[in-house]
């Protein structure tokens, strides 16, 4: 991000006339948990802050900047609907009671993103054995191109295919997402470029990781698909219907006089 | 002969020769091999003599023979008294409702009622050979003791449905003739077959089973009358609301020239559509079609209507009513989201998982403060909020719109607003979400908006959220409302409202609107005095609005599920809470419905009445008051008249059965009027009262369909004037025997005797001729 561009953004929010915006509470606030198992889940300090900050700047969304820090067991966990679990090396096997809790939380409406902050293939063994235990209906598979993710605010893959669908981030180690679905939506996404290294920031501004193999378009693209995880999360297919939206409106001959006048 | 022989005294007037024995043919048959076996041994051993003798022994062998085959046999003469039975004379009067139309002096009917007055003296003469049997024709041949009780009231004319009638119902041989009065307007098999140069198949088919004389008396007359008539109306019974609505018509002019009359549909007494005929030469049948929207579900009663002709003598079928039942294919809901959320995000997922629900969404990713990274807008998945077609065009098309922590600054909104004031003035539902945009934080207090929510907006900005954890309560009036009805039990329902898990945030309002119910409060905060609501609902106009202060209900799902509960209540809640919004009509407690949405005259209506109480479960012994008023026509001009009325009480299913019979045309209203706690509640049902619409497509009399008929049945075409004299019947076949009286003729001494005799004779020839 520019500085010229923060400014602007900043001069923006001054006369934007809906400034009677306050949060309602905890509740009305979109944020991510942690999840908290294995090692890695504290390697990307303030990743989620410097995501969620550019949510906040670049969308309409309410966030909660601060991540929550849950395990499975944790009685925190159903106020997270959107779980990150990063890791970067082995992990022992969740409980079943942590495997049946983590299903229904899914299954209930919450989302999971796995990031592999590995350079190595262990915790990516690890991830695939938790997620078939959790998820045993389906197996993990590259997500489509033109799954929602790809165009719930930022498009990839749109006109003249700049950018390209990709699993951005701070590395680029593998090409796609995987994922599972179910009920129209992916519960769970997995990415093994690690995502939330691209994001962190130290107090004085600069990048706690360098992006691999390099330059501010691939850290920006990488941002751009954390802040389309989070729309996702909270939009489902809301654009995949609404690009049908005209469409569904006319074949339905829907018809209606206008309102009749008002006094 | 034989009658004056054996019934000198004449009290038989038939006699003939019967054998009176019962052997079986073969026995007789074996008797006659040994007779005439008898005969060829006389013939046979008598070669030798001389002719004279041998013919002797030869003619008493055979007279012996013959004797006691006599003997044998027993012929007698059977002596009766017959009479024969009278076979029918089968008169089928057409009734249908073109009879009703004009005939060469008064209707075609009673032109022919009378005819067959005229005609009196002659059926009575038919009665000394026949029996006169009466039938009114219309869709079937019914039977009738006078003409005068026939009446045009049939709804068609079917000529080969009544002739089959006939034939199933007497033998050939019981017929002596079959009459049809009629003005040959068949609008079955024979109308259609009639035409070419053959008879139809089906024609001569009926005719032929009869086995007697059909007979065509034509009434009506030869040239079309002048006339405008609405032929042919297409329409759907079911609409859908608030999708256009295509009703065609077909209108026939005959006999007019010139004409230019208007062409209009109705709603009740409200004009949807006015159209002018304006006659071509040459073109006797016009088409027209009309559209409207229909915008509430419901039946309603649509007058099609034609102008009359100058002089026009024919009126009836100038107008057509008929039924509509509008009813709801989905429930089009428009969300519009302030802010992607996880409140709009479970919000989303019900309304998309719920089959009833056609939902457009539109979300608010970002403001005019967003930042924008992106080189082009194409990097965007945006698209400009739509608000002239959503909030103007578009806005009567929906069943219920959701403002979910949605503020209208900053989208051009602000003109719009009184167009959603208005679609919730004229019945549209309205649901307002809380959150950090919503209610007063969104900028709504003294707007258009404001004036129809159930709670009053601060107008200040001091602390317009309260943003504590809290545990809603169940008010007195959500004990029992239908959407905060998680149980039809109230002590199991507010059982489970304090199980729900606890919500966070209120949008703080300055009061409640007078009328307006809250539902749901909050526990310890207060507004003006009272408890900070939660969930407030009451009605504007004809519409519905629900104020939802939170935008915290996903807890009941999402939180709940994690509290090991499942996500129902909060399903449960939704879907009663848009259910309501959209007057669901199943959560009417009065509803009244009749059986039928039109009648024939004379047709029995069945009105069936079912009250719920407060806790949707059938309320029994309520005093209902059931009320039919009849709208109808009078030279022009739309009248009503309460045609019906009676109280009844509910039984132990809640449920009231009514019954009644309308006289006369029309459109039905009926008005169920439930005495409850709250005070009286109705509901409404409308139904129409009106002859099947095919006999009077048609108004000319067919002079032909009754000479194919004539010509087929081998009877004769007559008009009214030629009378009944004369016509062709087949005599009666059947006889019928009185009294019956045997005379055995064998039995008598002289042939006993001869029996003896005649032997003996021969022996004696045979002895003396040296033969034995």
């Amino acid at each position: 991000m520019h500085r010229r561009d923060f400014l602007a953004t900043g001069a923006l929010g001054l006369v934007a006339t809906c400034g009677t915006a306050r949060g309602m509470g905890r509740s009305s606030e979109v944020g991510i948990a942690l999840l908290k198992h294995g090692s890695g889940y504290d390697a990307r300090p303030t990743a989620v802050e410097q995501l969620m900050w550019e949510v906040s700047k670049r969308t309409s969304v309410d966030v909660r900047e601060r991540p929550g820090l849950v395990s499975p067991d944790d009685p925190e966990l159903f106020e997270w609907p959107f779980l990150a679990w990063l890791g970067d090396g082995p992990c022992e096997p969740f409980s079943d009671a942590q495997v049946k809790r983590l299903r229904r939380f899914l299954r209930s409406g919450g989302f999971l993103f796995v990031d592999d902050l590995a350079a190595d293939d262990r915790f990516d063994e690890s991830a695939r054995r938790e997620l078939a235990r959790i998820w045993p209906d389906a197996r993990l598979g590259p997500i489509d191109d033109d799954h929602t993710l790809y165009r719930t605010f930022f498009l990839f893959g749109g006109k003249g295919q700049s950018p390209p669908v990709r699993a951005y981030g701070r590395t680029a180690r593998v090409e796609r997402l995987e994922g599972v679905h179910f009920d129209d939506r992916s519960p769970i996404l997995y990415g093994r470029n690690d995502l939330f290294g691209a994001f962190g920031r130290d107090d004085l501004g600069s990048w706690h990781l360098p992006v691999v193999p390099g330059g501010g378009r691939q850290r920006e693209l990488a941002f751009r698909l954390g802040i389309n995880l989070l729309m996702y999360a909270t939009c489902l297919n809301y654009k995949r219907d609404q690009v049908h939206t005209v469409e569904i409106m006319r074949r339905r001959r829907w018809k209606v006089s206008r309102p009749p006048a008002t006094r | 002969m034989l009658q004056t022989l054996f019934d000198p005294a004449g009290d038989f007037n038939a006699a003939r020769l019967v054998l009176l024995s019962d052997w079986g043919g073969s026995t007789s048959l074996l008797v006659g091999l040994v007779a005439a076996a008898v005969v060829a041994l006389a013939w046979y051993n008598t070669r030798a003599q001389p002719g004279r003798r041998r013919g002797a022994l030869v003619a008493l062998r055979v007279a012996a023979v013959g004797v006691l085959g006599l003997l044998f046999l027993q012929p007698g003469v059977r002596l009766e008294h017959q009479s024969r039975v009278r076979n029918h004379v089968v008169m089928l009067l057409d009734a249908s409702r073109s009879m009703s139309l004009p005939g060469a002096d008064a209707t075609r009917l009673a032109d022919a009622k009378a005819m067959l007055a005229d005609n009196a003296a002659t059926i009575e003469g038919w009665r000394e050979a026949h029996q006169v049997d009466l039938y009114a024709l219309s869709d079937h041949a019914r039977p009738v003791a006078t003409v005068e009780a026939i009446e045009a009231f049939g709804d068609a004319t079917r000529i080969l449905t009544g002739l089959s009638e006939v034939a199933a119902r007497f033998r050939p041989e019981d017929l002596a003739a079959v009459i049809v009065v009629s003005d040959g307007a068949d609008n079955g098999a024979l109308g259609a077959g009639v035409g070419g140069d053959e008879l139809p198949a089906a024609l001569v088919a009926a005719t032929a089973r009869l086995g007697a004389p059909v007979h065509a008396v034509f009434t009506g007359p030869d040239t079309a009358p002048r006339d405008v008539a609405i032929v042919d109306v297409a329409y759907d019974d079911f609409a859908f609301v608030r999708n256009a609505v295509s009703i065609e018509a077909a209108v026939t002019v005959s006999g007019f020239e010139g004409l230019q009359v208007p062409v209009t549909l109705r709603r009740g007494r409200e004009v949807l559509g006015s159209k002018v005929l304006q006659t071509e030469a040459g073109v006797t049948r016009y088409a027209f079609d009309f559209e409207f929207v229909p915008d509430e579900t419901g039946k309603a009663v649509f007058t099609l209507e034609v102008g009359m002709g100058p002089g026009e003598r024919i009126t009836t079928n100038n107008r057509r009513q008929f039924v509509i039942r509008v009813i709801r294919d989905k429930i089009r809901t428009l969300q519009v989201v302030g802010q992607p959320s996880w409140d709009e995000r479970f919000l989303r997922k019900l309304l998309k998982k719920n089959p009833n629900v056609d939902l457009i969404s539109f979300f608010i990713l970002r403001t005019s403060a967003s930042l924008d990274t992106t080189r082009s807008r194409d990097e965007l998945a945006l698209i400009p909020f739509p608000t002239q077609e959503l909030f103007e065009e578009q806005l009567g098309s929906f069943d219920l719109i959701v403002f979910q922590n949605f503020t209208f600054h900053g989208y051009n909104m602000r003109q719009y607003l009184r167009h959603i004031r208005e679609y919730v003035r004229n019945g549209g539902g309205f649901v307002m979400v809380g959150g950090p945009l919503s209610f007063a934080s969104g900028g709504y207090a003294g707007t258009e908006i404001a004036d129809f929510l159930p709670v009053e907006l601060p107008t200040s900005k001091n602390e317009l959220v309260f943003t504590d954890r809290f545990k809603p309560v169940l008010t007195q009036a959500g004990l029992r409302h239908p959407v905060t009805a998680l149980s039809v039990v109230p002590e199991e329902n507010e059982a489970l409202w304090k199980g729900l898990p606890e919500l966070t945030g209120v949008n703080r309002v300055a009061g409640v609107r007078q009328g307006a119910q809250v539902l749901l409060r909050h526990p310890s905060r207060s507004v003006a005095g009272e408890a900070a609501p939660v969930v407030t609902a009451s009605s504007y106009g004809e519409g519905r609005v629900l104020a939802i202060n939170t935008d915290s209900t996903w807890a009941w799902d999402f939180r709940a599920a994690g509290e090991g509960a499942d996500n129902r209540h909060y399903y449960r809640f939704w879907g009663n809470a848009i259910r309501w919004l959209i007057r669901d009509p199943a959560l009417r407690p009065v509803r009244v419905s009749s059986d039928r949405d039109r009648y024939p005259l004379g047709a029995e209506a069945t009105l069936l009445t079912r009250v719920v109480g407060p806790d949707y479960q059938p309320k029994k012994d309520t005093l209902v008051r059931i009320e039919v008023v009849r709208s109808y026509f009078e030279g022009g001009t739309p009248k009503e008249a309460v045609a019906f009325a009676a109280d009844g009480r509910t039984d132990e299913v809640g449920e009231l059965m009514t019954r009644y019979t309308p006289t006369e045309e029309g459109a039905y209203r009926v008005t169920a009027t439930a005495a409850l706690e709250g005070g009286d509640i109705d509901d409404r049902d409308v139904f129409v009262v009106a002859p099947d619409p095919v006999e009077l497509r048609e108004t000319s009399a067919r002079r032909d369909t009754m000479a194919a008929l004539a010509k087929a049945g081998g009877g004769e075409l007559r008009a009214l004037g030629d009378g009944l004299e004369k016509l062709a019947r087949t005599e009666p076949k059947v006889v019928k025997v009185n009294r019956r009286r045997d005379v055995p003729v064998w039995a008598s001494a002289w042939l006993l005797l001869l029996g003896v005799l005649l032997p003996s004779a021969e022996w004696y020839l045979r002895r003396r001729w040296g033969l034995l």
